[in-house]
């Protein structure tokens, strides 16, 4: 063993050996020299950095204090060399100077809610007076908008009532010329229009007709008008057929009265009653014979009293005008004949005024023996012959 | 060759460290009921503070602490091995660390939970502005509505 020893320093060469050197200087020097700051250490020297450290050791200084401590024995012993002593105060340092910084931000937050309450009591009052606001404002606003329905509901509600005003109006206005229409067509028919003025009253009926038409179907406007046609239409059928109506019922009454007066007439006793026609006129001749003596003038009384009834007759139809005519038979001188014609007829009058009867209906006249009514060749034809003759003329 | 006789170098050697361990058992036989009662002592501050630990979890809703608790659980479980291995000054040492360490996991929750509650109150403050800003709006906006209606109402 020995020898082999021996042959491997002889083996190994100087400058070997001097190799060797100075990595063992380096080692050496390495060993002297400050070991590697441990991880806590650094962690440590950050939290230094900390934006907030000052505030943190205005706050808490004995706490601050106390990291420093520790991060300063740390890193005597760091530079001692001695890591682990190092690392353990490093830690202790860092959990101080962190624990610190973990108040102050409690600190910082505390201070900021105290802010942030009086913030919020602020801001709640202006959200409490703007709401307040927008609710008073809201209020006011929907007063206004029901107020603006209100008016506008009201303005509806006139115009609907003017609308059925106008309406009713309208109906009344159509009622009224309907009711018009309707009477004017009565009327024509009082007066017998469909007889006297046919076109114009089928007009009116037909636009009558057609007017009701118009009322159901609603066309109020055009019913109007066609009830004023219907209307005019009537009144002119009125107003052609009215007089002719009127004529037709004169003519019909005249006749009635005609013939009563014809039957009254007939009923008076000694007189000789007889209907006749000259020319347009028609007459009732009531011939009384036998007033007379012969040749004389004055009534005598009793035939005075004959006249009685006559007298009444004249006086119960007072439309006609009378006349009184006396005749005469042929014996003797026609003018003598018309004088006492004459005479006799003025007797007559006389009389019959006496009785009532109004001389201004009266018309006296003598016609002689000009209208002899028999033979004058015998005697009773000449009796029938001398006469007075009271004639009511009829229309 | 070496059986063959002993010689009195070794023998001392051997009476050297039969003394020193006849020294070093009594002396750990005398030591034994100090250690035993300050190991105990460790032991109870490790539980104790092992059974903080679940309470400062619960407390971190911001997860914060995360970090530090998981730390925290380390350096206790650290202490507990050198309890084991009958290193007290240093277990005492780890559980200082650790109640220091606690401390600052309270303060760090307690700094979040503040920060929470700035940055709710913080976001209640920002949306009760909103609000006011929208109220403020909606109420210039009825202004003028109201400002429009104004005429009718007078017509």
């Amino acid at each position: 063993m020995k020898t082999t020893i021996k042959t491997k320093r002889i083996m190994t060469p100087r400058f070997v050996r001097l190799l060797a050197v100075p990595p063992a200087i380096a080692l050496w020097l390495g060993a002297c020299a400050t070991p590697p700051k441990p991880a806590a250490l650094s962690t440590y020297e950050a939290l230094q950095h900390d934006r907030n450290l000052e505030e943190t050791r205005r706050r808490f200084p004995d706490l601050v204090a106390s990291a420093e401590q520790f991060g300063q024995k740390a890193d005597q012993e760091w530079q001692s060399n001695n890591l682990d002593d190092s690392t353990k105060a490093a830690l202790m340092a860092e959990i101080k100077l962190r624990t610190a910084l973990a108040r102050n931000d409690q600190a910082r937050a505390k201070a900021r809610l105290e802010v942030l309450t009086t913030e919020q009591a602020r801001a709640d009052d202006d959200l409490g007076d703007a709401k307040k606001d927008l609710e008073s404002t809201t209020e006011q606003v929907r007063l206004i908008e029901q107020a603006d329905q209100d008016k506008k509901k009201l303005t509806q509600q006139i115009a609907t009532e003017q609308d059925e005003r106008q309406r009713l109006t309208q109906q009344l206005a159509l009622e009224q010329k309907h009711a018009g229409a309707q009477l004017a067509l009565r009327t024509a028919e009082t007066v017998d229009a469909p007889r006297y003025a046919p076109s114009d009253y089928t007009a009116a009926t037909a636009m009558m007709a057609k007017a009701e038409g118009e009322i159901k179907q609603g066309a109020v406007g055009l019913a109007l008008t066609s009830l004023e046609v219907a209307r005019t239409r009537a009144e002119k059928s009125i107003e052609i057929a009215k007089p002719l109506y009127e004529q037709a019922a004169q003519a019909t009454q005249n006749k009635m009265r005609d013939e009563t007066l014809a039957r009254d007439a007939a009923a008076l006793p000694a007189v000789a009653v007889r209907l006749e026609r000259r020319g347009e006129l028609q007459r009732l001749v009531i011939a009384i014979p036998n007033l007379f003596v012969k040749s004389q003038t004055t009534l005598p009384p009793d035939k005075e009293s004959s006249l009685e009834p006559i007298a009444r007759l004249i006086v119960k139809y007072p439309s006609y005008p009378v006349q009184v005519v006396g005749h005469t038979d042929n014996r003797g001188k026609v003018g003598e004949l018309i004088a006492l014609s004459q005479s006799r007829a003025q007797a007559v009058f006389s009389a019959l005024v006496v009785k009532g009867v109004e001389a201004r209906r009266l018309m006296v006249s003598g016609q002689g023996p000009n209208e002899p009514i028999a033979d004058n060749k015998i005697a009773a034809g000449r009796a029938k012959n001398a006469r007075v003759e009271v004639i009511f003329l009829y229309h | 060759m070496i059986r063959r006789g002993r010689p009195t170098s070794f023998v001392l050697w051997q009476v050297t460290l039969s003394t020193l361990a006849i020294l070093v058992l009594s002396f750990a036989l005398r030591a034994t009921p100090a250690l035993a009662d300050e190991e105990d002592d460790i032991q109870r501050q490790v539980d104790t503070q092992k059974a903080g630990v679940p309470d400062l979890e619960h407390l971190d809703t911001q997860h914060a602490a995360r970090a530090d608790i998981q730390r925290l659980r380390q350096w206790l479980g650290e202490a507990w091995d050198l309890r084991n291995k009958h290193d007290p000054d240093g277990a005492r040492e780890v559980l200082d660390r650790s109640l220091s360490q606690a401390e600052l996991i309270r303060q760090i929750i307690a700094a979040s939970q503040a920060k929470a509650e700035v940055a709710a109150r913080e976001a209640k403050l920002q949306k009760t502005k909103l609000s006011i800003e929208q109220t403020k709006q909606a109420l210039r906006d009825t202004q003028a509505k109201k400002k429009s209606l104004e005429p009718v109402l007078g017509s």
